[in-house]
């Protein structure tokens, strides 16, 4: 088991053991190359296909004019125009601060309520294995299904939340999705109640791996309850807040919601740069699939820049 | 390895045991209160999915005038009968999603296999550059990514075909790979190396002896596959616009939004005894069962692959 445990990809200490291995190889290996090609090639020729090429090919589209319904166009580089256009792209700019309003507002509240789910499972003593489940089963459905679940909730006339506020005495509830001001947090919600699972069971993992001689040595020097999770759960837990925040950056990309509720309305108050390329590369005109790509990359490299920026601050 | 219990709590010793007794009264309190709460977190939870498990079997008169409650006073199976009737494409759409989801579960389990195998076992040249390149390729942003899948999958006439999706879906390798190469690392190495003394071949030790020691990795990966490919909407949606080809996940959003005047054109005698929204609960419910079953059938592979996928990197 030891010997397996270091040749393994656990952790970033071992990969570094891996990376030393590759330089000081043992002489006198018995090489079985022909096999070993053989073994991968299934694994790598659709690896390399359909993940590897779009990556590439999608970098190389942002710098060209490729429109889909004029195939010749398919290589016609036109160097940062693109990037140019965009930066005086008014209705871009629109949806991009519509992006960040909704990442502000389904991100930090999914991360306060995992870590608060979290702490809560982790302090059952039974009936952990049954919570744990329940918190996945939102992120187990399908995505369409969720949302449009949702979307009956939020129904005017029979939605559950209606008749629950006007059980309550609200007399006229919002039009949840149809309302300017109500519609992006009313998805945001949905959004929440989707992804939130996951971010707690990695919080939940890091809680675990803390140990209780950590919390017993606290609780003998008199520290309360919120004193343990202040001082002792929220610092050790850093790697993993810097874990789920790179995980979930993607989240300014958002799509689906606005593709399957309000295509970007009402009065184009839900629409997102996700929604706004996904329109120009494949619904709108000639399908313009240069300039969505380059819209793509400068969203790709501001959550890469973020992503790198919350790995440092993890690792301080 | 610790990786299938990454998600217990770790056993307490002896000597913890006799310190927690000197917090009981506080942990105790805790517990209780942490129930409480965990208790509205699993009603918040489930309230949607029981609300729309409610909604289905109500009839048309009970959603008008008792759409809130959670507990039909007269259950009816009305929503079930129009959306078997009359609703035609969703066969078709089940069909569809049921060969796509097995389709990349097999051709997953086949190939991460075989290179995990391979990643493990099989000493060749520039192995573990290529298994740490996979890894790394993970983590770079897929910016234009859709828009480059679109272009190729027409160029290789593999839009609006489930062989394109299978083989497109199935592509996301890296978490499979490592999943299998951790659990062919785990297989004793001498169990192998005693088959190959009896003078079995390279792909025999392979198929008889390691594949069948690593039958569970193989399950999470399946299961993984699975429910991820069901769930999909995005791809799906993108890469096919013909109807005969959508999957239950992208053909459920057209099918509620499509005209319920038609549909009931052709089971007249269901006309006026069910609601539209209920109609929809129903067919929302019988298009996530599936994966519902599979997640609290398997629940052990699937928490295990979650862990595995994403923790031990």
């Amino acid at each position: 088991m030891a010997a397996n445990e270091s040749a393994s990809l656990s952790g970033t200490r071992n990969l570094g053991g891996l990376l030393r291995g590759l330089r000081n190889k043992e002489q006198g290996v018995k090489y079985n190359n022909l096999l070993g090609y053989a073994f991968i090639a299934p694994a790598m020729l659709l690896y390399l296909v359909f993940n590897i090429w779009p990556i590439i090919r999608g970098f190389l589209m942002a710098f060209t004019d490729y429109r889909f319904v004029y195939p010749d166009t398919r290589w016609d580089f036109n160097g940062v125009d693109n990037f140019v256009k965009l930066a005086s792209d008014e209705k871009v700019h629109k949806s991009i601060w519509i992006a960040l309003k909704y990442t502000a507002m389904v991100l930090p509240i999914t991360i306060l309520a995992a870590l608060i789910i979290a702490v809560l499972i982790s302090r059952v003593r039974s009936g952990a294995s049954f919570y744990r489940w329940v918190v996945y089963l939102p992120s187990i459905l399908p995505v369409a299904v969720s949302f449009l679940m949702f979307r009956e909730m939020y129904g005017l006339k029979f939605g559950l939340i209606s008749n629950i506020l006007r059980g309550l005495g609200v007399e006229n509830p919002p039009n949840w999705l149809g309302d300017v001001a109500y519609a992006l947090p009313s998805i945001a919600v949905a959004h929440l109640w989707i992804i939130f699972g996951f971010p707690t069971l990695l919080f939940l993992i890091g809680i675990y791996n803390i140990g209780s001689e950590m919390y017993e040595a606290a609780s003998l020097d008199g520290a309360n309850g919120f004193q343990q999770l202040r001082w002792i759960t929220i610092p050790l837990l850093k790697p993993t807040f810097a874990l789920i925040l790179v995980l979930q950056i993607g989240i300014i990309g958002v799509t689906d919601p606005m593709l399957l509720l309000t295509a970007g309305g009402p009065e184009n108050s839900t629409l997102t740069v996700g929604l706004d390329i996904y329109q120009i590369a494949f619904v709108k005109g000639d399908l313009r699939l240069g300039y969505a790509a380059a819209i793509s990359l400068v969203i790709g490299v501001f959550s890469a820049l973020i992503s790198a920026g919350v790995f440092r601050w993890s690792r301080d | 390895m610790a990786t299938t219990q990454m998600l217990e709590a770790p056993a307490q010793t002896p000597q913890t045991q006799v310190r927690a007794t000197q917090r009981n009264s506080w942990l105790s309190r805790s517990n209780w209160l942490a129930h409480s709460a965990l208790a509205l977190v699993t009603f918040i939870v489930l309230l949607p999915i029981l609300w729309m498990l409610a909604t289905a079997f109500k009839d048309g008169q009970e959603f008008y005038t008792n759409s809130a409650s959670l507990f039909p006073r007269n259950p009816s199976l009305v929503n079930f009968q129009y959306m078997f009737s009359a609703i035609q494409e969703l066969p078709i759409y089940m069909r569809n999603s049921f060969i796509l989801a097995i389709g990349v579960s097999v051709v997953q389990v086949f190939s991460a296999a075989l290179a995990g195998y391979a990643f493990a076992r099989i000493n060749f040249r520039g192995r573990d550059l290529i298994f740490i390149a996979i890894i790394v390729s993970m983590f770079i942003p897929r910016s234009g990514g859709l828009m480059a899948l679109y272009e190729l999958m027409s160029f290789l006439k593999l839009r609006n075909s489930l062989f394109g999706l299978i083989l497109l879906f199935a592509s996301s390798l890296p978490v499979p790979i490592f999943i299998m190469r951790q659990a062919f690392l785990a297989v004793p190495k001498e169990i192998e190396e005693s088959a190959f003394i009896d003078g079995a071949s390279w792909f025999q030790v392979f198929a008889r002896i390691s594949v069948p020691l690593v039958a569970s990795a193989m399950v999470v990966i399946a299961t993984l596959a699975f429910v991820g490919v069901w769930s999909d909407y995005l791809v799906t949606y993108t890469m096919v616009d013909r109807d005969t080809q959508l999957t239950i996940s992208v053909g459920i959003q057209k099918v509620l939004t499509s005209s319920y005047e038609s549909a009931t054109a052709i089971v007249p005698q269901l006309r006026g005894q069910f609601a539209h929204e209920a109609a929809d609960a129903a067919m929302l419910l019988f298009s996530a069962a599936p994966v519902i079953l599979i997640y609290a059938l398997l629940q052990r592979w699937f928490m295990r692959g979650l862990t595995d996928g994403a923790i031990k990197f």
